[in-house]
């Protein structure tokens, strides 16, 4: 009954020393077959912007990075930021297209839902994300934003109170405009 | 003259004995699925060969369009048949037995009568344990026995055709399996049997007609007041077999005889409105996802990524409204509903590979 005993409790440890190592590895496999799919995603994405030929945005990764990408967007027409170009960055997450990218603005941009960060305070890339969008929507969606702010909701305040007077926005617009090189 | 044809008929069995043997694991674990199909084939066989007498007998052998005709009415009913397969078992089993009767009936001597009997007893073997070699696969059995009945009629000439149609189907068969799906094979399978009956009727073009409709004395009593016989079976025939489909079903079939093409550019047409990857992670859909509807706004997306979804917060990327739980009562009405496309896009399937 003790040897009994005794084995018992020796194999236990055992069997859970052999699971260990099972779990981790099907976790490793899991990650690397989504890190391809995620791969495979960015580059259709890649293909589909360069073929799409859409005006006023683009996107290209970075060095030897697909995950992090450089994006462009210019102000739209008969907006107070026509005439201006931004830089984003986009930061793709491993559980792509499940979860959004991270988007910033890297060239300073004065308007009511980006903070002085470069933070964008939009829908789509928060709460209202959805696998269907890509970086071509998400491009569209905040060139757009520009256009149209919500000013219900606004991270910098002092955009938000001016957006009214569109003469005095567009002054100020100019004023802190300050392209990348 | 019966037991000489069926002499005659188990020679090309036997030679082909060692073609068969490689497929006889295969024909185990399919058996049931070719026992189905197999009771499809021979019905078809059957009612051919007995509207052909009691049409021959009146008309004197002429009317290869009537021929033709009947061919196509006798595909489309495969085509159904195949197509209505999964509904039950008792369907088949029915089918099965008013086919043996069948096959009894051309011949009254007792010793086709045993023979018959004892290659169902052979094939019956091959079925659950897959161990006989005399009569290795289960078409094998099926072409050696059309071929013992067709050969009553036909001369030593035929026989030749017969084997080589016999190798078709067996390759048929082994194709469709490679494919693994249950219906893919009707189609190239009905062309071989459009093939066969097409030379029959070319290579002997006078088949006696008193030599059929004396072989077949009890085919005729089944089919006892049709005058000119087109169809294989008339809608209103009483002898008709429950499972055989109404005619008129048979031409909303989007295939004739232009079938690979026409099946290809029906599948073209769909793709226009299906995607071909899954616009979630870019992988091609296969076609169980392109007939995966899981949203009724349309969205469609692999199954991997619906699952995905799912375990996550369960909205549709489409939408973006929560997926409904109910997936077993959207399967069935879709299975219904793409039951045609389904066999369109093995055509084209088969016509591919």
């Amino acid at each position: 009954m003790a040897t009994m005993n005794s084995g018992n409790n020796s194999n236990t440890p055992a069997t859970a020393q052999v699971a260990m190592p099972s779990q981790k590895q099907t976790v490793s496999t899991a990650k690397t077959v989504d890190t391809q799919s995620v791969l495979k995603r960015l580059q259709s994405e890649l293909m589909a912007l360069m073929m799409s030929g859409d005006s006023g945005i683009s996107a290209f990764p970075e060095e030897d990075n697909i995950f992090c990408w450089k994006g462009t967007i210019s102000g739209s027409k008969d907006t107070v930021f026509e005439g201006t170009e931004y830089k984003l960055s986009l930061s793709f997450p491993a559980d792509y297209p499940f979860k959004p990218p991270k988007v910033k603005f890297e060239t300073g941009c004065f308007h009511p839902n980006v903070d002085v960060y470069g933070n964008i305070c939009l829908d789509i890339l928060q709460d209202k994300w959805s696998s269907a969008y890509d970086v071509r929507t998400i491009l569209i969606s905040i060139q757009s934003l520009l256009g149209e702010p919500n000013i219900s909701s606004p991270l910098n305040t002092q955009a938000a109170a001016l957006w009214c007077n569109q003469e005095e926005y567009r002054k100020m617009v100019e004023k802190l405009y300050k392209p990348s090189v | 003259m019966v037991s000489d044809s069926i002499i005659n008929a188990s020679i090309p069995v036997a030679s082909s004995n060692p073609k068969d043997f490689a497929k006889k694991k295969r024909a185990n674990r399919s058996a049931k699925l070719k026992q189905c199909k197999l009771d499809a084939r021979r019905e078809q066989w059957l009612s051919q060969v007995k509207n052909k007498g009691s049409r021959q007998e009146l008309n004197g052998g002429g009317g290869a369009c009537g021929q033709g005709m009947q061919v196509t009415n006798e595909r489309g009913q495969l085509m159904e048949k195949l197509a209505i397969k999964p509904r039950g078992e008792a369907e088949e089993n029915g089918g099965y037995t008013s086919t043996y009767n069948d096959f009894d009936s051309p011949s009254n001597s007792p010793t086709s009568h045993t023979s018959s009997l004892l290659e169902g007893n052979d094939s019956g073997t091959n079925f659950t344990g897959g161990s006989s070699s005399s009569n290795s696969s289960s078409s094998g059995g099926c072409c050696s026995r059309s071929m013992s009945e067709e050969d009553n009629e036909g001369d030593d000439d035929c026989l030749d055709d017969w084997e080589a149609v016999a190798d078709a189907l067996a390759a048929t068969d082994k194709k469709q399996e490679q494919l693994n799906s249950s219906l893919d094979s009707a189609p190239e399978r009905d062309d071989n049997v459009v093939h066969m009956s097409s030379q029959q009727e070319a290579s002997d073009p006078k088949v006696p007609a008193k030599d059929t409709s004396q072989q077949n004395p009890k085919g005729r009593g089944a089919v006892p007041g049709s005058p000119v016989g087109i169809h294989a079976w008339r809608p209103n025939d009483a002898f008709r077999p429950q499972s055989l489909p109404n005619l008129s079903k048979q031409y909303t079939f989007p295939m004739n005889s232009g079938r690979h093409y026409r099946g290809g550019s029906v599948w073209g047409c769909k793709s226009l409105s299906i995607p071909t990857s899954c616009p979630i992670c870019c992988e091609d859909l296969d076609f169980t996802d392109t007939s995966f509807l899981p949203c009724p706004c349309g969205f469609r997306l692999c199954l991997f990524c619906h699952k995905r979804i799912l375990e996550d917060d369960g909205r549709c990327p489409g939408c973006r409204k929560q997926y409904k739980h109910d997936p077993i009562e959207g399967e069935t009405t879709k299975d219904a509903g793409c039951l045609i496309f389904r066999a369109a896009r093995s055509c084209s399937m088969i016509s591919r590979s």
